[in-house]
C-alpha cells in the first residue's frame, strides 16, 4: 500500500481501475469530468484493460451501463447534477433490470439557477430509484467505497446498481493523502463478477425487463427490488468488515464520531461532515457532550442503526445540504420518521445549509449546537432554519440592484401585483 | 456498391417457411409492423437480442410471455440504441477477454416505432452511427404514436387524420425524411422495406446481415387501428403504398441511393388514400381536390427526380 | 494547522504551485489538503488556491478565512477587490508578494503592519511568468521553515513529471533561487490560533422573507449589466493605438475585438475601453497599418502615473 495525494475525482477513477472494470460508458459534466479524463488516459496508455465509450447523453450512458451489466460485464460510470437528472428515467429502469454496476455522482446543485458548486439535491432526487447510495466525506472514502460498492452491487442478495457520492469541489478537486491498495489485493477483494443467469448468450435466450399488466405482478417485482435494497444493510456490513480485515479501514452504514457519552448530536452527510467533526472536537474542548452521527448509506436507510445510535441522545441538529421544496431538509424528514415513537425520542432541530457550496462556518456549527441544546431545554424544536446571514442578504440586495430589481420592492413580503412590470 | 451479393431470396418460393416469431402476441389483428417483424426475424434467426423502445411492440413481451426464441431487452423510449451499444460492447469484451466463446455471440437489433425513431430516440441513434456501432435498427413506422391511440408523430403524412389532428384538413405537417437523416450519417446501410414486399425485404435484411456497422431499416407498417381500415387490407394497402409511389423502396450503400423497385406505371395516390379512414375527409362529404392533388404532386415531384 | 492561500491569474499556474507546496509538505510528513478555486472566469482572471497542512488529520474544508501565509504571484491583483487577496487577513498573516516594490511600500500602501516579503518580478509580461509557481513555492517553503530543499525538489519532480526534465530542472533552479533569497526570513510563518466554542461570534442569521417571483426569480431586468464587471483587470498586456498611424480604416480592430471593447467614434477613430479590454491582442495582430502597439501593464501603469504627476505639478 502506498499513500499518495489524490483528489476525490482521482480517487474515484482509481476505484474503477482497481476494481478491474470492463466497461465505462461516459459523458462529461463538471465537476465529474476529471474522472473520465483520468480513466481515458489510462486506457489510452494501456494501463487499464477497459473499453470506454463516450455516449451522447447521460440518459444513453446509464442505458448502456445497465445493458452491459445485464450482458455480464463489470461496469463503472460517473456523472453529476443535471446529468444525474437527465438520466433519471434510466436510473429507475436499470435498477429494475437488476443490473449491478457502480456510478460515481459528484454532487452539484441543480438548476435553476444553474451553478457549478456542491449540494445534495441531485443525489437525494435519485433516492427512490433502487440505486443504493454510499456517501463519502474524504477522498480515501471515495476510493474505498468504490471498491466496496462493486461488492455490494454484485452480491446475490442485492444485485442492484450503487451510487458512490462525493461533493463537487470540496472533494472532487481537493487533494488529500489517500492510501492506494495494491492492485492485486483490490482485485482479490472485488473478485470476479458473476452475472448468474441474468445475461445475454446465444445458447440461453432470455427476455429481460419485460412489461407487466396489472398491479399485482408489478407490486411483486417492485417490492422484491425494495427488499434487495434493504438487504444492502447486511451485505454492506459483511463486505465492509472484509474490507477492514484486508485493508485496515472500517466503514459503517452510519458513522459515529465521539458519540459515546453524547447528549447532543449533529447529523449530516457528505464532505462538510468533517467540519462537523472539527466542531465536535472544539465543543468538547469547551465541555459540551456532543458527537456526530453521519449516515454513509442513505439508501437503504439505516433506521435501526439510527435508532440505536440516537436513542440516548437528548437533542439533535440535522444539517441538510439539500432542500425538498415545500418540505425542507430530506435527511431531517427521514430521521424524524426513524425516531418518531421511539421511547425518549430526541428533540430534532432542522438546519439547511451549504446549498450551492455555501460555506458552513465553525461559528455556525457552534450556534447550531446551541440551538439544539435550547430546544432540549424547551422540549420543542424551533422552526427549520436556513443558514443565511443578514450580511448575505445585504450582498444579495446589491446584486439585485444591478439586476434592476426595483429597490423599493425589496423586502416587501406580499405578492400583490402592483400593476404590471415596473422595471426599467 | 458495384457488386450486389448473390441472394438466396430470388422469389417468393425461396422465402423461409420457418416461423421463428411465436404466436400469441397482444399486437392488433392485421398489424403491418408485426408482419414485417416476423419476416425479418425469419431471415435474422434466433441468435439475436432485440433492444426495444417504448412503443406498440413494448407489449410483445408481457410477463411471463415472450414471442421470441432469441433474447429481448426493454429499455425506454429515447435510448434503445444506447442499450444496443451496451450489449454490443459487453459481448465484444466478453469474447475479447475469452470469457465466452464466439458461438455465444448475438446480433444486436434495435426495434422501435416511429415515435422513438423519428423523434425522442434520434439523438441516441445518431450517437450510435457516429460511433459506428455494429448493429441493426428496425423502425416499424405506422406513422403515429400508435400505442397511445395514434396521435400524430414526426412520421405522420400530410393531411392524415390522427387523434390530435381531427380537423377537416388533418395533419398540417409533413412526414420527416428519416431515410435522408439516417443516410446523412453515412452508416453502412439504410433501407426502406414493407411487409407486403417480402422478397425485397428479405434481400435487404440478407444484405444488411453481411455488413458491419450501423444498418438501418425503416419498415412502413400499415396499421388497421391507427389508419382506420379493415385488417384484411393490410397487405393490399402496403402494396398500394409501393405502387402509388407513396413508399419508395430504396437503399443507401456507400454514399449511393438505389431504388430497388421503381413503379413504372404509378397508380394515382387516391387509390392508396381512399382505403384508409384517416384520409376519408379527402373524399367525403365532398372531394377535396386541392389536398389530393397536393399529395399527388409531392409524389410526382419525388419520382420525377428519381426517373430523370 | 498551517493555512496558506495562493493568489494569481488564470494561466499563471497557481493550481500547480499549490500542489507543489502540498506535495512538499506531504513529503515532510504532514497531512495536507490542497485545492484550486475557480469560477466562471478564464485566463487572466483572478483565481486562488489553498493548502492546509497539519500533523493530524485535517477536518477543516473549503475556503481559508484566516490565512497564515498569503502568496501573491501577481501584485497587480492586490488592488482588485474581486481577487480578495487580503480577505481574512489577521495579525500574524505573512504576505509573500511577487513585486518590484519594497516591503515598506506595500505596508504603507495597504496600511497594514503585517510582515511582507517581496520577490522581484522577472518579466514584464505577467502572462509569461512561467516559473512563478516554482519561485513562489520555493520562497514559501523557506518562510514556513518546515520544508527541506530535497522535499521541495522532489515535489517539483512529482508535480511536473509530464513536462520533461528540462522544464523540471528550470523550475527546480528557480525554486532554489527563491528558497535562498528569502533565507533571512526562514520560519517566519506561524500557525494561527484556533477559535474555540467557548468564545465565538454568533452568526447573524435572519429569516429570509418571502418575495414574489417578479423579485426573486433569477432574472436580470436590464441590458448589458456585464459592463459593470471590469475585465480590464485580467489584462497583463495593453494595446495602445498610435493615432498618427491609424488610418481610420473600416475599423478592423473594433470588428475583431471579441469583447466589444473597441468603439469607433463619428470620425471613424477607434478607442479602446481599458476597463474591459482583456488584453488578447487580436487588434494588434489585425490592424492593417500596424498602428496598435503592445506594452506591458506594468509599464503602462508607470506611464499613467508619470502623466498624472505631470498634470498635477
Amino acid at each position: 500500500m502506498t499513500r499518495q495525494l489524490l483528489t476525490g475525482n482521482g480517487a474515484a477513477a482509481w476505484g474503477a481501475r482497481l476494481a478491474a472494470t470492463d466497461y465505462i460508458p461516459a459523458f462529461p459534466i463538471t465537476p465529474q469530468t476529471e474522472i473520465i479524463e483520468a480513466l481515458a488516459n489510462w486506457i489510452d496508455y494501456g494501463e487499464m484493460d477497459t473499453r470506454m465509450v463516450t455516449m451522447e447523453s447521460e440518459h444513453s450512458m446509464i442505458t448502456a451501463a445497465g445493458a452491459a451489466a445485464a450482458t455480464g460485464v463489470r461496469v463503472f460510470s460517473a456523472t453529476s447534477s443535471q446529468g444525474l437528472l437527465y438520466a433519471m428515467e434510466m436510473l429507475y429502469t436499470v435498477a429494475g433490470w437488476r443490473a449491478p454496476f457502480v456510478l460515481t455522482n459528484v454532487s452539484r446543485g441543480l438548476a435553476a439557477p444553474i451553478t457549478l458548486e456542491s449540494d445534495h439535491n441531485d443525489i437525494v432526487a435519485a433516492r427512490d430509484s433502487g440505486f443504493l447510495q454510499l456517501h463519502c466525506s474524504t477522498c480515501q472514502e471515495v476510493l474505498d467505497n468504490t471498491l466496496i460498492a462493486f461488492r455490494l452491487a454484485e452480491d446475490k442478495r442485492v444485485r442492484l446498481p450503487v451510487i458512490v457520492n462525493l461533493d463537487g469541489f470540496y472533494l472532487s478537486f481537493t487533494r488529500e493523502p489517500v492510501e492506494l491498495p495494491e492492485a492485486s489485493a483490490a482485485k482479490e477483494y472485488v473478485g470476479e463478477y458473476d452475472p448468474e443467469n441474468i445475461q445475454f448468450r446465444a445458447s440461453a435466450p432470455v427476455s429481460q425487463a419485460v412489461a407487466v399488466l396489472g398491479g399485482s405482478p408489478y407490486s411483486y417485482f417492485r417490492y422484491e427490488t425494495h427488499l434487495a435494497v434493504q438487504n444492502g444493510l447486511t451485505v454492506f456490513n459483511e463486505v465492509a468488515d472484509e474490507f477492514a480485515e484486508k485493508f485496515g479501514r472500517q466503514y459503517k452504514t452510519v458513522e459515529a464520531y465521539r458519540m459515546e457519552d453524547a447528549e447532543l448530536a449533529f447529523v449530516m452527510m457528505g464532505s462538510f461532515s468533517t467540519k462537523a467533526m472539527e466542531a465536535v472536537d472544539k465543543l468538547r474542548d469547551s465541555g459540551w457532550a456532543i458527537g456526530l452521527c453521519r449516515p454513509r448509506m442513505l439508501r437503504p436507510f439505516p433506521i435501526k442503526q439510527f435508532q440505536e445510535m440516537l436513542s440516548h441522545i437528548k437533542g439533535i441538529a440535522v444539517i441538510d445540504q439539500n432542500i425538498s421544496m415545500g418540505m425542507g431538509g430530506v435527511l431531517h424528514t427521514e430521521l424524524m420518521a426513524a425516531m418518531y415513537g421511539q421511547p425518549d425520542a430526541p428533540v430534532i432541530s432542522s438546519f439547511i445549509g451549504g446549498l450551492g457550496g455555501r460555506d458552513i462556518t465553525m461559528e455556525e456549527f457552534f450556534e447550531m449546537a446551541n440551538t439544539a441544546r435550547n430546544a432540549v431545554e424547551q422540549g420543542q424544536a424551533p422552526s427549520p432554519r436556513l443558514l443565511y446571514s443578514e450580511n448575505e442578504l445585504r450582498e444579495m440586495r446589491k446584486l439585485q440592484s444591478i439586476a434592476k430589481v426595483e429597490r423599493d420592492e425589496l423586502g416587501q413580503s406580499s405578492g400583490e401585483n402592483s400593476g404590471g412590470n415596473t422595471h426599467e | 456498391m458495384s457488386e450486389v451479393p448473390m441472394t438466396r431470396y430470388k422469389s417468393l418460393k425461396h422465402m423461409p417457411s420457418t416461423r421463428l416469431l411465436g404466436t400469441g402476441t397482444p399486437m392488433c389483428a392485421g398489424c403491418g409492423g408485426l408482419g414485417a417483424l416476423h419476416e425479418i426475424y425469419d431471415i435474422l434467426g434466433e441468435k439475436t437480442v432485440f433492444v426495444n423502445a417504448a412503443g406498440c411492440m413494448t407489449l410483445m413481451s408481457v410477463y411471463p410471455f415472450t414471442p421470441f426464441r432469441g433474447s429481448w431487452l426493454y429499455t425506454a423510449m429515447a435510448s434503445a440504441p444506447a442499450g444496443a451499444q451496451g450489449i454490443r460492447d459487453a459481448l465484444d469484451i466478453l469474447i475479447e477477454k475469452k470469457r465466452i466463446s464466439k458461438a455465444e455471440d448475438l446480433q444486436v437489433v434495435v426495434l422501435t416505432g416511429d415515435g422513438s425513431a423519428y423523434g425522442m430516440g434520434l439523438s441516441a441513434t445518431s450517437g450510435t452511427m457516429e460511433r459506428d456501432l455494429d448493429y441493426l435498427y428496425i423502425c416499424y413506422d405506422n406513422e403515429g404514436y400508435g400505442n397511445t391511440g395514434q396521435q400524430f408523430s414526426a412520421a405522420t403524412p400530410h393531411a392524415a387524420k390522427t387523434s390530435t389532428s381531427m380537423g377537416p384538413r388533418g395533419f398540417s405537417g409533413f412526414k420527416k425524411d428519416l431515410f435522408a437523416i439516417w443516410a446523412a450519417h453515412k452508416p453502412a446501410y439504410v433501407a426502406t422495406v414493407i411487409g407486403s414486399e417480402p422478397v425485397d425485404l428479405a434481400r435487404k435484411i440478407e444484405k444488411a446481415m453481411q455488413m458491419k456497422g450501423p444498418r438501418m431499416i425503416i419498415a412502413l407498417s400499415p396499421c388497421p387501428t391507427g389508419w382506420d381500415y379493415d385488417p384484411k387490407e393490410t397487405v393490399e394497402i402496403g402494396k398500394l403504398a409501393v405502387k402509388t409511389g407513396v413508399w419508395p423502396l430504396k437503399e443507401y450503400i456507400n454514399g449511393e441511393i438505389i431504388h430497388t423497385k421503381i413503379p413504372r406505371q404509378r397508380q394515382p395516390v387516391e387509390e392508396y388514400l381512399k382505403l384508409q379512414g384517416r384520409f376519408k375527409h379527402l373524399f367525403e362529404p365532398q372531394r377535396n381536390e386541392t389536398l389530393i392533388s397536393k399529395l399527388q404532386n409531392k409524389i410526382d415531384t419525388y419520382w420525377e427526380n428519381i426517373e430523370s | 494547522m498551517y493555512r496558506i492561500r495562493f493568489h494569481g491569474r488564470g494561466g499563471q499556474g497557481m493550481k500547480t504551485a499549490s500542489r507543489i507546496l502540498g506535495t512538499a509538505l506531504f513529503l515532510e510528513g504532514y497531512e495536507i489538503q490542497d485545492a484550486p478555486r475557480y469560477g466562471a472566469e478564464r485566463r487572466g482572471a483572478p483565481i486562488f488556491a489553498y493548502v492546509r497542512a497539519d500533523k493530524k488529520t485535517i477536518n477543516e474544508r473549503g475556503i481559508i478565512t484566516r490565512p497564515d501565509l498569503i502568496i501573491v504571484a501577481d501584485d497587480s491583483l492586490i488592488p482588485v477587490p474581486a481577487a480578495g487577496v487580503l480577505a481574512g487577513i489577521v495579525e500574524h498573516t505573512v504576505l509573500l508578494i511577487n513585486s518590484d516594490e519594497s516591503e515598506q511600500t506595500w505596508q504603507h500602501r495597504l496600511n497594514i503592519r503585517n510582515k511582507i516579503i517581496t520577490l522581484p518580478v522577472e518579466t514584464e509580461d505577467r502572462a509569461e511568468l512561467r516559473f512563478i509557481g516554482a519561485t513562489c513555492t520555493g520562497a514559501a517553503s523557506r518562510l514556513l521553515g518546515i520544508i527541506s530543499l530535497a522535499s521541495l525538489e522532489q515535489a517539483i519532480k512529482d508535480e511536473l513529471a509530464e513536462l520533461g526534465p528540462q522544464i523540471i530542472d528550470k523550475n527546480i533552479h528557480k525554486a532554489k533561487q527563491a528558497y535562498e533569497k528569502v533565507a533571512p526570513n526562514e520560519n517566519c510563518v506561524s500557525q494561527g490560533s484556533e477559535i474555540t466554542a467557548g468564545k465565538y461570534l454568533p452568526p447573524d442569521w435572519i429569516d429570509l422573507p418571502f418575495e414574489a417571483a417578479h423579485i426573486s426569480a433569477p432574472n436580470v431586468w436590464a441590458s448589458a449589466t456585464s459592463m459593470k464587471v471590469n475585465t480590464g483587470v485580467w489584462r497583463t498586456l495593453r494595446p495602445i493605438i498610435d493615432y498618427e498611424r491609424c488610418n481610420k480604416c473600416w475599423w478592423v480592430c473594433s470588428t475583431f475585438c471579441p469583447d466589444s471593447a473597441i468603439t469607433v467614434d463619428e470620425s471613424g477613430q477607434p478607442h479602446i475601453d481599458y476597463d474591459h479590454c482583456k488584453g488578447c491582442m487580436i487588434c494588434v495582430a489585425q490592424c492593417p497599418p500596424h498602428a496598435i502597439e503592445t506594452i506591458s501593464e506594468q509599464e503602462a501603469a508607470a506611464q499613467d502615473k508619470l502623466k498624472e504627476e505631470e498634470t498635477t505639478s
